[in-house]
This record gives C-alpha cells, sequence and structure tokens, in this order.
C-alpha cells in the first residue's frame, strides 16, 4: 500500500488537535518527540487505497527557534520531508495565523491549507473567498469544521493530490520581501549553491532567508558542511547592509515583510460585514474575568475542580484499593509461607497498589483540567493569578498543578506535575515541578492524623490550617529562591492568547483524558515496581540471626504451653493446631461465611462473646459477665494479646536488624540534633515510597505489628506514653514529612516531565536539606523556650 | 497567464505595506537606542493605555528575542490593538488585535510603543 506522511502545523487554539481527532479518530499514538518532553501524536488512517501517517506537529505561531515546539516543527518540515503539510488556520483570525503559512511556504513544503472553524468565521460575518485566497498564496484551501468533521473528505483528498504531484511545481507563492532584501538573499543564495547538494532537499531560498535573520540553528547546521566558501562573510555583509539601510535588523524587517505578505492577502481575499460587534465569548469574559466576581469564581471553579477530583473518584479508587487487597488475599492464600509470599504480598502488591489505586483519581483530574483547557478558561486562570506567582518566580498557569498537589491539603503532586504541562514557559514550569512536592498532599494527612490525634488533639483544625500556611509559605519561598539561583534569569514574557470561550468535544476530551493517565500507569507503574521490591528487600534482610529468632519462638512456646495447660482451657483447646483452627472460625463469623451449624458451640459462643468485647468501648467490669464461660473468655483473650505482643517484638527486632533498621540507626546520628531515634527514621525510610507508609513502619518499630494508617489509634496512645515524645517532637516530625523527600512516584513524575535525572536527584536533596533545617530550627528554638516538654 | 496577474497582484499589496516605512519614521524610539533626536512626540506606551482605548503600534521595543516575538503575534507597525482590560490586580492586560485577545504584562506592554490612542466607542 502506497504511503504518505502528512504533517499537520498550526497555531495553538486553532482547532489542530480537534481536527487532527476527526482525521485519526482514536488510532492514535502518543510519545514524545525525541530527547524531549513535547507529545508527540501519530495517527494512521486507510483512505483511497493509501496508509496515510498523520504527524501531528507542536502548536506554534511561528517557526523560529524561539521555543523547543518550534524547533520541533520546523526540523521535522525541512528534514524529515513530510510529502505534505496540512496547515491549519483559524477562519476568524486569519492574517495571524498566515504568518505561519508564510512561513511554511518559505521553507518549500507542498502546503495543504485546512481553513478550520469556518462556521465561527462566518458566524462574525467575515466572509472569506476561498478561491482568491488559494490563488494568491498558490496553494489548496480547504474550508473544514473539525469539531462536525465538515470538509475532512476534501482535506484528505487535496493532500493526496499535492502529496503525489510533481516534485519541482513552483507553484508557492513566497514572501517578497522587496528590492534591497531580494537583491542580498539572491547574493546569498549564490554563495550557498555549491554547498546545497551537500545539504539535501533543504530548500536554498529559506537557507537563504534563516541566514540572513541570523537563525543560530541554521549557521550551525551549515557551518559543518564542507565547500561553503565565503558564505557566511557574504552574510555578514547582507545582514550589515541591511541594518543600515533599514535602521533595523534584518530579522525585525523580514518578519515585518511576512505580515505584509499575510495581510495583503486577507485584503483581498476577506470581507468582514459588521466590526466592532460584541461576542458572546467577550460577554462571558465580562464576567469570568470581572474585577470582583472573576477571583471569586476563580476559587469556586477550583474548589469546584477538587471535589470533582477527589470526591469523584472516591468510589472508584476505594474500588481499586479493594482490588489490590483482593489480589493481596489471594496471593496470600494461594503462595507457601515464605520470603516469596512476603515479597509479593507486602513488595510488589502493597507497592503497586499503594500508587495505582490513585489511577482513578488521575483520570478525573485529567479531565476536568482538559474541560478548563479546551474551554479556554484555563487562559484566564493564568491571567488574573500571574500578578500574584510572578513575585515568586513562579507564574499565573502554576495556580492549578500548586491546587492540585494539595493547595488545600489532600492532593497529590503526581496529577498536579502532570498538571503543569498546560504551562509553556521552562523555568517556571520546572520551579513549579520541583516545589509542587512541598504540598500537603492526600497521602501526608494520615501522618498529620495520628500526630495531631495524639498531642494536639484540642486544636485539630487550627493545626491543620496552620500547616497549610506553612506549606505555601515554603512553596513560594523555594520558588523565590530557586528563581534566583539555580533557575536564574527573567521571566518568560507573558504573552498568552486568550482564545475564545469553546464548547469542548467529549470525544476530545476523552481522549485527552486516556492519554495522559495512560502514560501515568505505565511511567509510574515501571519505576514504582522496582523501587517497591527495592525498599521491600531493606525492610526485610538480612533477617534475624538464627538464635534471636529461636529467643522469640521459645518464648511463645513457653506462653502456649501454659495457655494449654490451664485448667479452663483443656478442655476446649488440647493443641495450637486447636487455636489455630478456632482463630480461622473466628475470622470466618465475623466475616459472616461460615455455616455455624457444623461447630462445636461452645466454640461458636467463645468467638461471639469475644467479638462483643472487642466491639464494645465499655471499660472491662461494666461488661455482662452473665454471658459465656467468663473464665475461657478472659484466659484466651490475654493469651492472645500476649502472643501479639511477642510477635510485634519479634517484628521490631527484625526490622532494626534489617538493612533499614541499620540505616535508621546510622542516622541516629544525623537526626539526633532534631530529636528523632532509630524508631523514627527507620518510618521515614519508609515514606520514600509513600507518605502513609511512615505511619505503618512506626507501628512496626513500635512493636504493633501491622499499623492500618487509617486505624491508628492504639499508636498514637502508645507514642503519647513514650518519653522521647511531645508536642514539640511531633510538630517537628510532621514538618520533616510535609518537606521531605517526595514518594517515588513523584521523583518518577518529576523524572519524566522535566526529561532529566539531575532535577530528580536536586528535588530530594534540596527537599531533604530544606526539611532538616526547618525541623532543626524548630527543634532548637522549641527546645531554648522548653516547649513541649510538658 | 492568470497565475502571474494574481502574483503581481500580491506583490502590489506586499509593496504597499513596505511602502508606507517611509525615511522619517525610521528612526527607533526605544529608550536607550540610537539618536534622541527623532523621539516622536505623540508616542505613548502601550502600558499606559486604560481599557476601552485603542490606538495603532509605532515600534516595539526591548531585546531582539522579545520584540520578535511580539512581533510574530502580530504587533508589527500599524495593526491596531486595543485595551479590553486589566487583570483584576491592575496586571496584566488583555489586548485585542488583528481579531485575537491576548494578556501581556504591563512591563510589556511598556516596550510596545503606539500612536495617541482614540477613544473607543
Amino acid at each position: 500500500m502506497k504511503k504518505i506522511t502528512v504533517a499537520l502545523a498550526g497555531n495553538p487554539n486553532a482547532g489542530k488537535t480537534t481536527l487532527f481527532n476527526a482525521l485519526t479518530g482514536a488510532r492514535q499514538h502518543v510519545g514524545n518527540w525525541p530527547g524531549v518532553t513535547v507529545e508527540k501524536k501519530e495517527g494512521i488512517i486507510k483512505h483511497a487505497g493509501r496508509e496515510i501517517h498523520v504527524i501531528d506537529l507542536p502548536g506554534t505561531y511561528s517557526l523560529t527557534a524561539y521555543s523547543v515546539e518550534e524547533i520541533i516543527a520546523r526540523n521535522f518540515v525541512v528534514e524529515s520531508h513530510p510529502d505534505v503539510v496540512v496547515d491549519v488556520v483559524d477562519a476568524s483570525n486569519l492574517e495571524r495565523n498566515l504568518y505561519l503559512a508564510a512561513q511554511l511556504l518559505e521553507m518549500g513544503a507542498k502546503v495543504v491549507i485546512a481553513l478550520n472553524m469556518i462556521d465561527v468565521a462566518r458566524g462574525r460575518f467575515i466572509n472569506i473567498d476561498v478561491k482568491k485566497l488559494s490563488e494568491l498564496l498558490g496553494v489548496p484551501v480547504i474550508p473544514t469544521n473539525g469539531k462536525k468533521g465538515v470538509g475532512i473528505e476534501q482535506l484528505l483528498q487535496s493532500a493526496i493530490k499535492e502529496a503525489e504531484s510533481g516534485p519541482d511545481r513552483d507553484r508557492n507563492r513566497t514572501v517578497n520581501y522587496g528590492a534591497e532584501v531580494e537583491e542580498e538573499l539572491g547574493k546569498i543564495e549564490k554563495e550557498l549553491a555549491p554547498a546545497i547538494v551537500s545539504l539535501h532537499g533543504l530548500s536554498s531560498r529559506w537557507l537563504a532567508v534563516k541566514l540572513l535573520e541570523g537563525d543560530s540553528e541554521v549557521v550551525k547546521k551549515i557551518e559543518t558542511t564542507p565547500s561553503i566558501g565565503s558564505l557566511f562573510k557574504q552574510v555578514d555583509e547582507s545582514r550589515n547592509h541591511l541594518t543600515s539601510i533599514f535602521a533595523d535588523s534584518p530579522e525585525i524587517v523580514l518578519t515585518d515583510a511576512r505580515y505584509g505578505f499575510a495581510s495583503g492577502a486577507v485584503r483581498r481575499a476577506v470581507q468582514v460585514e459588521l466590526t466592532d460587534r460584541i461576542y458572546l465569548s467577550e460577554t462571558i469574559d465580562k464576567v469570568l474575568t470581572h474585577r470582583l466576581l472573576g477571583p471569586g469564581i476563580l476559587i469556586l471553579v477550583i474548589y469546584l475542580l477538587y471535589t470533582f477530583t477527589f470526591q469523584g473518584s472516591e468510589p472508584l479508587v476505594n474500588a481499586f484499593g479493594a482490588f489490590f487487597r483482593w489480589l493481596g488475599a489471594q496471593a496470600t492464600a494461594a503462595l507457601p509461607e515464605g520470603l516469596l509470599k512476603s515479597l509479593v504480598v507486602s513488595g510488589i502488591i502493597d507497592g503497586l497498589g499503594g500508587v495505582l489505586r490513585f489511577t482513578p483519581l488521575v483520570a478525573f483530574m485529567f479531565f476536568a483540567i482538559a474541560i478548563l483547557e479546551d474551554t479556554g478558561y484555563m487562559a484566564r486562570m493564568a491571567f488574573m493569578l500571574d500578578r500574584v506567582l510572578r513575585g515568586f518566580g513562579l507564574h499565573g498557569a502554576s495556580m492549578l498543578a500548586l491546587m492540585v498537589s494539595g493547595g488545600i491539603a489532600g492532593g497529590c503532586a503526581v496529577p498536579g506535575i502532570m498538571a503543569t504541562r498546560t504551562l509553556k514557559e521552562p523555568k517556571e514550569r520546572l520551579v513549579t515541578i520541583l516545589v509542587a512536592p512541598l504540598m500537603n498532599c492526600g497521602a501526608k494527612l494520615p501522618v498529620y492524623a495520628l500526630l495531631i490525634g495524639a498531642f494536639f488533639a484540642d486544636k485539630q483544625a487550627r493545626m491543620m490550617l496552620v500547616l497549610t500556611v506553612i506549606s505555601w509559605m515554603m512553596v513560594l519561598v523555594a520558588g523565590r529562591i530557586m528563581r534566583s539561583t539555580v533557575l536564574k534569569g527573567p521571566s518568560a514574557p507573558f504573552v498568552l492568547e486568550l482564545p475564545p470561550y469553546r464548547i469542548p468535544t467529549l470525544k476530545g476530551l476523552l481522549i485527552h483524558t486516556w492519554e495522559r493517565t495512560w502514560m501515568f500507569v505505565k511511567k509510574a507503574g515501571t519505576i514504582l515496581l522496582a523501587v517497591s521490591i527495592v525498599l521491600w528487600a531493606m525492610m526485610t534482610f538480612p533477617s534475624l540471626p538464627k538464635e534471636e529468632a529461636e529467643l522469640f519462638e521459645q518464648k511463645e512456646q513457653k506462653l502456649t504451653t501454659a495457655f494449654l495447660s490451664h485448667p479452663v482451657v483443656t478442655p476446649f483447646f488440647q493443641t495450637e493446631e486447636n487455636v489455630e483452627q478456632f482463630e480461622k472460625i473466628r475470622e470466618d463469623l465475623a466475616a459472616g461465611k461460615s455455616a455455624v451449624a457444623q461447630i462445636d458451640p461452645a466454640l461458636v459462643e467463645l468467638a461471639t462473646v469475644l467479638k462483643q468485647d472487642s466491639d464494645s468501648n465499655a471499660p472491662r467490669p461494666e461488661r455482662s459477665k452473665s454471658i459465656g464461660n467468663r473464665p475461657l473468655v478472659e484466659t484466651y483473650a490475654t493469651y492472645i494479646k500476649e502472643k501479639g505482643a511477642i510477635e510485634g517484638e519479634k517484628r521490631s527486632a527484625q526490622l532494626q536488624n534489617a538493612i533499614g533498621g541499620r540505616i535508621g540507626i546510622a542516622l541516629e546520628t544525623v537526626f539526633r540534633p532534631i530529636g528523632f531515634d532509630w524508631r523514627t527514621n527507620v518510618a521515614l525510610l519508609g515514606g520514600f515510597a509513600a507518605k502513609e507508609v511512615v505511619v505503618a513502619t512506626l507501628g512496626t518499630a513500635y512493636s504493633l505489628g501491622e499499623v492500618k494508617p487509617d486505624a491508628s489509634e492504639s499508636l498514637s496512645e502508645k507514642l503519647k506514653k513514650e518519653p522521647s515524645w511531645n508536642p514539640l517532637m511531633a510538630f517537628t516530625l510532621i514538618l520533616f514529612v510535609m518537606l521531605y523527600n517526595p514518594c517515588i512516584a513523584t521523583l518518577a513524575v518529576i523524572k519524566k516531565e522535566s526529561g532529566k535525572w539531575r532535577w530528580v536527584f536536586f528535588a530530594m536533596a534540596y527537599t531533604t536539606v530544606l526539611a532538616y533545617c526547618v525541623a532543626l530550627i524548630v527543634h532548637s528554638v522549641g527546645t531554648f523556650f522548653g516547649l513541649g516538654v510538658a | 497567464m492568470e497565475a502571474a496577474a494574481v502574483s503581481n497582484e500580491l506583490m502590489e499589496a506586499q509593496d504597499a505595506e513596505i511602502m508606507h516605512d517611509s525615511p522619517e519614521e525610521k528612526c527607533v524610539d526605544c529608550p536607550g537606542l540610537q539618536d534622541k533626536e527623532c523621539l516622536a512626540r505623540s508616542a505613548v506606551a502601550l502600558s499606559d493605555f486604560r481599557p476601552g482605548e485603542k490606538g495603532r503600534v509605532r515600534q516595539v521595543c526591548g531585546n531582539p528575542d522579545f520584540r520578535r516575538r511580539l512581533m510574530e503575534m502580530g504587533f508589527v507597525k500599524g495593526t491596531e490593538v486595543s485595551v479590553i482590560k486589566y487583570a483584576p490586580l491592575n496586571d496584566p492586560m488583555e489586548l485585542a488585535l488583528m481579531g485575537y485577545h491576548v494578556s501581556l504584562r504591563r512591563n510589556e506592554a511598556a516596550e510596545i510603543l503606539m500612536d495617541a490612542p482614540d477613544q473607543a466607542a
């Protein structure tokens, strides 16, 4: 089958993505352009016996080397030689859009113009003489409406016809730069002639124009080719000559002339019937960016986005969580006791599940963001907030990313960082990526809940407010510092188009959401898997030395023997197996899935009473003693509790002995000044996987066995009684957890979005140093004033 | 023949665009650039325009990248720009030109020298 490559170029907001979706449907492949984090979308269509590859170039206003997007688009057109370039042009905004068309024509590419959003133009009484425009530009012009699929068929036919026409038809009209400039261009082209053979396929006129403009990318490319002779001497001469004539640099003169070309074409082919008419979009904007109403609506929109993302996705997140728990239970049942089981259940399933269960949340958020982007409201948010954030080296569009990351406690930095894709300015974007993890994400909340519950129970709401304020301060200050040190430089110009409000298409929104969500799953999944296994190994190996393990076993044995030989117990339990069987029955009864009839009624009764006891919160003497065999119940309960205590001690000793625990002990030297001992250190190490793991690991370290983040009352009771713990220590740890090393999933996304490992390491280093410094200050000042010694 | 006629027509149109660059207007008014002699008395920075006012671009100042970027967005000599509104904190400002809307910070708009504003309806 004949293969044709079609590149889709066009201005941002010209409806290029919608047209791409209309052309290719859902058959798209999304990746990145080599070496950069700009999305590359490709779609394949079969049409009229041909296989058409459509490549969506990044949306740009121009093709100078101003931004990464422009360089990508330009290099693709000049180097990969697509058979035809379809330039998507916004019919209601023709003049500025034709500026890009002028550049494409100049490159010598075969161009077909898709006169998109023709319906909007007609609605604004802009009448375009399509035939005339096509004659003026020397290329086919096809009116289209990507949203309704109008003109797609004609566009494809026209593109195929152009692609298969002869190579050297000099039909393209290129910009005429006026006598003086054309003369210099001629001279440069002459000098280029001997070298042009080795620059296969590049148009010599385009090269001449770029050289005259002093385009550094093109200069670099040509410098390495042989036989350039006195080319660069000629270029310098021409540039100086033109500068003296026009009293301005050639690139400005050429830009001016291209606009002359565009406005000349518009003047001849376009008639506007009515001018000063107020459009619906402007009326909407009168309210949405109103001086007083605007900020209020903005807060409401962010609040709704928040509610939609976090509450809307909650049932699905829970379902995903349940799925991973189910998977864990299946694996627990299927695998024999031992290392493999521990690896699969605690390492892989818990590790992956901990992050992947947030997939629905991420998808919901991308959907909400797609709505904000496609309607045009996102640009208005940036417009309103820019003044505030600029002072801290951030950008108006940073706000959304920060809010999602946990601007109001409870977000997540992973979708937050991915939301920075809407930011086009590289430095502002990187700063936003780097500070987003300092926000109070949902995973930090269980830690806060545990410590606030234990030490600041009477002022919970106030503490949360204080923590929110602190994290915002940290974000802004860190942003400010980074922008004046590692990411120094003037802020990028805020030339932000405010496109008319549009109603997005559901298809477009869904495609957007799906692409980004899938990328999250793929990236977070792979890196996460590796690190989860490493962390599991650190918490597991080396296992306890034999003698020590035996010591715990002996203790347990002794306890069991004493229990079994107790006179009230002997009638019911003779061996350890009996106890295990009974434990199984208890579980089944609690889950309500066991047939009561087949079991010894005495045991059923025991189980029922035990359940009532554990459910009831009343102190022991108050419980109804009339029910059941009281001495047996009491003895059994004590036995289970003591056995649990030994188990916990063993786990704690095991953790202390493992690499993780040893690192925790080694870190005591460093962390003593802020009051942390090995138990805290190892918990923080566990927090690398996900911050809520801090609670679980702390539980293990304090011999409580596994503690679920949402049921941490016993741990909080325990910490209150520990002599080394006090409100100051708790507050210090809260701040440390808020600020220190981002979790793995966040790090994976930082790598993906910044494109460099260097920024990942930077993020790890700066956050941890910041956390340490803040903790040190709080601890020292607090200790000095004798706070928390209560 | 038809094509040649069209081509000529377009060239004339372009020439007309280039021609209105008469020699007296060629000097640069931007602060710190070139001679001060020809500083146009009637030029007003775009940042001083009030919402509702509009005028034509005379010259874009600032560093080369910035100038070019703005010119590519349509801020070329003679383009009519109207100020739609200021953001809630008075900065940035929303502008309309060539049938589209764009936001610029005020310190950036200060680099765009304009003919004196006409009061819009």
